[in-house]
């Protein structure tokens, strides 16, 4: 974890106090006249750097944003409508395309909420194979998105190193589960299928080689004076802001505030290993790239220590048979697991009548999702509370009083993707 | 009801014990299910509730969650129903609030107290027809601007009502 200060080119960063940080915020407002006229400005939604399909008209005056009208549900699929026709299990594959990036995590999100409205366990190598996971997601998401918001600033060579090095993740989600973007691989009480055959070494050693490769992004990163001059100081939003406009995720740890929902109400197994909360102070772009870059390396760790204290033990719940899938083994020589099978896929689990909210963090934020039950085996309302939806919707706070030509950089800096904010 | 309070944990007890002692009958209902706590509030009752809900010295719940509608077909009176989720940022507990509408019936905005309530209630009023009285915007968010019908109305088929075919009536309009 060394290099984050101590690099020759880096500005002096001290701690800012919140005081400070609403100061900067609103010097840098103070740019703002009111009294001349504005040019508007249409970005996206075919805009290259808008990351996805995110339109925002912008008004300036001179170089500095005053006002932004953001546009969104270019991408909108209606998944809260099919979750209303579908049942429980049949609407898993679907959370995939919310956030495609990290869709293992959108699984784990969803399947969190039904376990809880059920009230079912799940066993305990199945929880550290969600952990795994999560994490993993994470990685290849930040790696991506690292990738992309390096780009944003002109460097298009580390584009290409990023995924070089996300297609390790990649090759570890084939082997797991068959597909490298729509996992659909958690299951209501467990997850689809055992960890394969050599699985482990694979992931132990691409864990173990990633911290260096991410040492190295680091020193092509935080030695580019174009990056630091163009992300220090740039985008601030406070954590007052945070929490009125709900940005969860890196974002509000970039601003002093420790708030994980993998420390804060642990899920999976994330009580049972060990790893801090990435937290920087400085709430600009390039605290929010300091802490995803952070969360990787916590990410190795979790891994690595999961992978070692891996539980022997079922994959998936077998003691609530009228609510999950049987292991897809039995099912080929069990006749009773072969009913459990065929019952789970055309009828659907039993469900008691109740609501439940959710919460888990996925790369992106907080991922939360709100079910109503009327005691069928089909949803009478699903809300997925997806965390781009309210970081889009912040950013017009976000840009307000900024250059015009770091608005792709602070919108990168938050890390979108559309397809979770649409639904 | 007293029989579920006692699933809650003992802050989110004292919540219930804060909310019933100021406000009481005016609330028309509470229920508990896996320890989370959610009050039934009267359209007219909820700026005040949940101004009494977001203040330090209040409750203490300074984040909105979610907001967002739902459509009961089969109750005959009060069909639609919003449901506001709170957080509270220090200790990490959650309160819903839920506010049950008659057709055609107003509710007022939240997007005074909490800005992240704004495209909330924009989604809940496209998709649901429940309109928010003093919302700055109230604008179309994920549809195309000349869709027609609130979607997530139970009574809103599934393959929609222009699906299917490309549309032509729009030549020359756009």
């Amino acid at each position: 974890m060394a290099g984050h200060e101590s690099h020759p080119t880096a500005p002096p960063k001290p701690r800012a106090t919140p005081e400070e940080m609403r100061e900067r915020k609103r010097l840098s407002r103070q740019r703002v006249s009111d009294d001349s006229e504005f040019i508007t400005v249409s970005m996206g939604p075919q805009h290259p750097s808008t990351h996805g399909v995110y339109q925002a008209v912008v008004d300036l005056d001179g170089e500095i944003v005053v006002n932004t009208r953001p546009n969104i549900g270019n991408l909108h699929r209606g998944v809260e409508k099919l979750a209303e026709v579908k049942s429980y299990h049949r609407f898993l594959p679907l959370t995939d395309r919310l956030d495609y990036i990290s869709s293992f995590a959108m699984n784990h999100a969803y399947a969190e909420a039904v376990e809880k409205l059920m009230d079912i366990e799940v066993p305990r190598r199945a929880r550290y194979i969600r952990t795994i996971g999560d994490e993993l997601c994470r990685l290849s998401n930040h790696l991506l998105w690292l990738g992309v918001h390096v780009m944003d600033f002109g460097a298009q060579t580390f584009f290409l190193i990023c995924f070089r090095d996300r297609e390790y993740v990649m090759d570890l989600w084939e082997m797991l589960c068959g597909a490298r973007l729509t996992h659909s691989y958690a299951r209501i009480g467990g997850v689809a299928a055992d960890l394969p055959d050599g699985w482990v070494e694979k992931c132990r050693a691409a864990m173990e080689f990633m911290p260096r490769r991410l040492a190295e992004y680091q020193r092509l990163v935080e030695k580019n004076r174009i990056f630091l001059k163009r992300t220090v100081g740039i985008g601030i939003f406070t954590r007052e802001d945070c929490v009125a406009w709900r940005v969860t995720g890196p974002s509000l740890r970039a601003t002093g505030m420790e708030r994980d929902l993998r420390k804060t109400e642990p899920y999976a197994a994330y009580d049972e290993v060990d790893f801090d909360v990435a937290v920087e102070y400085d709430a600009d772009v390039y605290s929010r790239y300091l802490v995803r870059m952070k969360e990787m390396y916590e990410s190795c760790r979790i891994i690595l220590q999961c992978l070692d204290q891996l539980p022997e033990g079922d994959y998936i719940n077998q003691d609530a048979p009228s609510q999950t899938f049987p292991r897809k083994k039995q099912v080929m020589r069990d006749s009773a697991a072969m009913v459990q099978d065929f019952m789970q896929t055309f009828r659907g689990p039993k469900v008691p009548k109740g609501e439940v909210y959710k919460a888990i963090e996925v790369p992106k934020g907080e991922m939360g999702v709100y079910i109503v039950s009327d005691g069928s085996s089909i949803p009478q309302r699903l809300h997925l509370v997806t965390p781009t939806f309210y970081h889009c919707q912040a950013t017009p706070a976000l840009f307000e009083g900024e250059m015009i030509s770091d608005v792709v950089g602070i919108f990168g800096s938050v890390d979108i993707v559309l397809g979770d904010s649409d639904r | 009801m007293d029989s579920t309070v006692e699933q809650i944990s003992d802050a989110l007890k004292s919540v219930f014990g804060k909310l019933e002692e100021k406000f009481g009958a005016r609330l028309l209902g509470s229920s508990v299910f896996r320890g989370e706590l959610t009050f039934l509030v009267a359209p007219e009752d909820l700026v005040e509730v949940a101004t009494y809900c977001k203040a330090p010295e209040g409750l203490g719940f300074d984040r909105l969650e979610f907001l967002t509608g739902n459509h009961y077909p089969e109750r005959i009176e009060q069909p639609f129903e919003v449901a506001v989720q709170l957080t509270s940022m220090a200790t990490n507990d959650r309160l819903r609030l839920k506010v049950p509408l008659k057709e055609g019936q107003k509710m007022p905005t939240l997007s005074s107290l909490w800005p992240a309530a704004n495209w909330c209630e924009r989604e809940t009023w496209e998709m649901y027809g429940i309109e928010f009285e003093g919302h700055p915007n109230l604008i179309r968010l994920l549809t195309d601007a000349d869709f027609e019908g609130h979607p997530l109305r139970k009574d809103f088929p599934v393959r929609g009502l222009v699906g299917g075919r490309i549309r032509t009536d729009l030549k020359g309009k756009i």
